[in-house]
């Protein structure tokens, strides 16, 4: 065998291997879209052909279920955790990139290591304070302690892109007589605006996909999508049919949004460790 | 306004928020966990009770060593499988080319699902009745035909562990692939000119270049893995009975449906000690590599 067939026996298997990798990737996906769109018969059957429905979309918003309070829950408390989040973020993130701070390290360390705080430690005494003062089964409660798990990676990930940004035009603005605030403002701001849309959008999915908290804290008015799909366990077991058409609607948005930042994922996702 | 006073005007209100939202809670779990702690009688806290949590956790229940194990073999198990067969994975996409990235943007689809959504697919997915890969499961191995997967302890506790690999398995390959990438081709090929077998190139070559990446990986993976819940919940809730009790499902149950905050607290601080060992190897990395 030349080296060249062996080169081309090689890259078929690796190729076989990759489809089969994406395969087991993909089907656990793929079998949620196509139960959505089966009705309560065919998803008790292991069959690929049937005609689809959109009956099950209607079912989940609904009585009992109303998932669309769940839905304007989970956008409300995720948007508002980023918008809260973000400006706080950028601030820190532009001191820690630009000056020397007495304690920065300190700072910094700390602000990585809330991150790996176990999210029970933290709910605990949140339960405790808000079950006293009234913000048990709120969004604004909700939105409280999402910051907890949200701003560590803002500011990690606004200052890695900050520290991306060269100092020239910022200092030569200060020599014509700009303030620091204004350079932040006209300068800083416009050339850090996709790397703050980037991190918006992580923080997003971040409290989008938030589950422990929203299950401790909340019961009724404030439930998030992900503790929506406790609903559909019925009497007979649960309600596949239904499940997955929730199922869907968590996760068809975040993907859409994790495709439009897809490159600063794993940046994100380990606070510049990797870059 | 000065430079001076304004760089720490600037962080101020994220550390508020940093303080207020983790630092008191860790603090104020501490306290809690001295105390007696039940939710469901007045005056809550009812008074201190020295470490008498901590000795309960240790010497009278079984349960908690119970979860200590599940979550210790959980973690093992969970970042072994993931980070091998992830690098198997990123070697398989390094080279790129048209289908290699498109199947790396396909990776992201799974790192975007929520973790609570993947308990729920993959309970479809090992339903006895109709899950696909029960079904596939069953064909390949017929002794596992007729088994309820989610009923057995054993079998219930290696549906977690997959389910886990599963989702973690695209965002260590995303990291492991950029590693790669910043692995010299240089090196790679004076190894293969020296005629080098694959094998040895990349023991010699690239796993050693490789290696502070695959430390972040890691940890982080361990970070990730020892906190795990949603899955849990979603999938098992910890059973068959508590074959699948992690410490975080523990501590929820005990704090959550039994109402002894105070008990919980106290192996709630359990778990944070071995994150405070892992938060500082994980923070010697991202700070070498800012400097």
């Amino acid at each position: 065998m030349t080296g060249r067939q062996k080169k081309q026996i090689i890259n078929a298997i690796q190729i076989v291997l990759i489809l089969i990798a994406i395969s087991i990737m993909l089907i656990p996906i793929i079998w949620i879209f196509l139960a959505a769109f089966k009705n309560h018969v065919d998803v008790y059957q292991l069959k690929l052909l049937f005609t689809p429905t959109l009956e099950n979309f209607g079912v989940v918003f609904d009585a009992p279920y109303y998932l669309g309070a769940k839905l304007l829950n989970s956008s409300i408390v995720a948007l508002v955790t980023v918008v809260i989040a973000i400006p706080i973020a950028t601030m820190a993130a532009y001191s820690f990139s630009r000056f020397r701070l007495t304690g920065e390290t300190a700072m910094l360390v700390m602000i990585l290591a809330t991150q790996f705080v176990p999210a029970v430690v933290i709910i605990l005494p949140f339960f405790v304070m808000f079950r006293d003062i009234g913000l048990l089964d709120t969004r604004v409660g909700l939105i409280l302690v999402n910051l907890a798990i949200v701003m560590p990676f803002a500011i990690w990930m606004i200052k890695g892109f900050i520290d991306g940004i060269p100092l020239d035009t910022e200092e030569a603005a200060m020599v014509d007589g700009s303030s620091r605030i204004q350079v932040i403002l006209n300068i800083v701001l416009p050339m850090a605006a996709p790397g703050l849309l980037t991190a918006g959008i992580f923080c997003f999915i971040i409290a989008w996909n938030e589950f422990l908290f929203a299950l401790i804290l909340t019961n009724k008015d404030a439930v998030t999508l992900p503790i929506g799909l406790a609903l559909f366990k019925g009497e007979e077991g649960d309600l596949w049919n239904l499940l997955s058409a929730a199922g869907i609607i968590i996760m068809l948005p975040m993907f859409v949004l994790a495709l439009i930042i897809r490159r600063y994922f794993v940046q994100g996702m380990t606070m510049g460790a990797v870059r | 306004m000065r430079d001076n006073t304004l760089k720490y005007l600037l962080v101020l209100p994220a550390v508020l928020v940093v303080f207020a939202t983790a630092i008191w809670p860790l603090v104020e779990s501490l306290r809690l966990s001295f105390t007696v702690g039940r939710l469901n009688k007045p005056n809550f806290p009812q008074g201190y009770l020295g470490f008498e949590n901590y000795t309960w956790a240790f010497w009278e229940e079984p349960a908690f060593w119970n979860s200590v194990w599940v979550t210790g073999i959980y973690t093992v198990l969970t970042v072994a499988l993931t980070t091998l067969l992830a690098l198997g994975l990123a070697m398989l996409l390094a080279p790129g080319g048209r289908l290699r990235s498109g199947v790396q943007t396909l990776l992201i689809l799974p790192f975007a699902m929520s973790p609570a959504l993947i308990g729920v697919s993959f309970r479809f997915m090992f339903n006895p009745e109709f899950g696909l890969f029960d079904a596939f499961f069953g064909a390949v191995f017929p002794p596992l035909a007729d088994i309820s997967w989610l009923a057995h302890p054993q079998l219930a506790f290696a549906v977690c562990v997959m389910a886990d690999v599963w989702g973690w398995i695209p965002f260590l390959t995303l990291v492991l692939i950029g590693g790669l990438a910043s692995v010299p081709p240089e090196t790679i090929e004076a190894a293969q000119v020296d005629g080098a077998s694959g094998w040895r190139v990349f023991r010699d070559v690239t796993l050693p270049q490789l290696a502070p990446v695959l430390a972040v990986v890691i940890i982080l993976k361990s970070i990730f893995s020892l906190k795990t819940f949603d899955q849990i919940f979603m999938l098992t809730n910890g059973g068959p009975g508590t074959a699948t009790q992690t410490l975080s499902h523990y501590i929820y149950f005990n704090g959550m449906k039994y109402g002894q905050i105070g008990y919980s607290a106290s192996v709630a601080w359990l778990m944070v000690i071995p994150m405070i060992f892992l938060t500082y190897a994980y923070a010697k990395f991202v700070f070498r590599k800012a400097s």
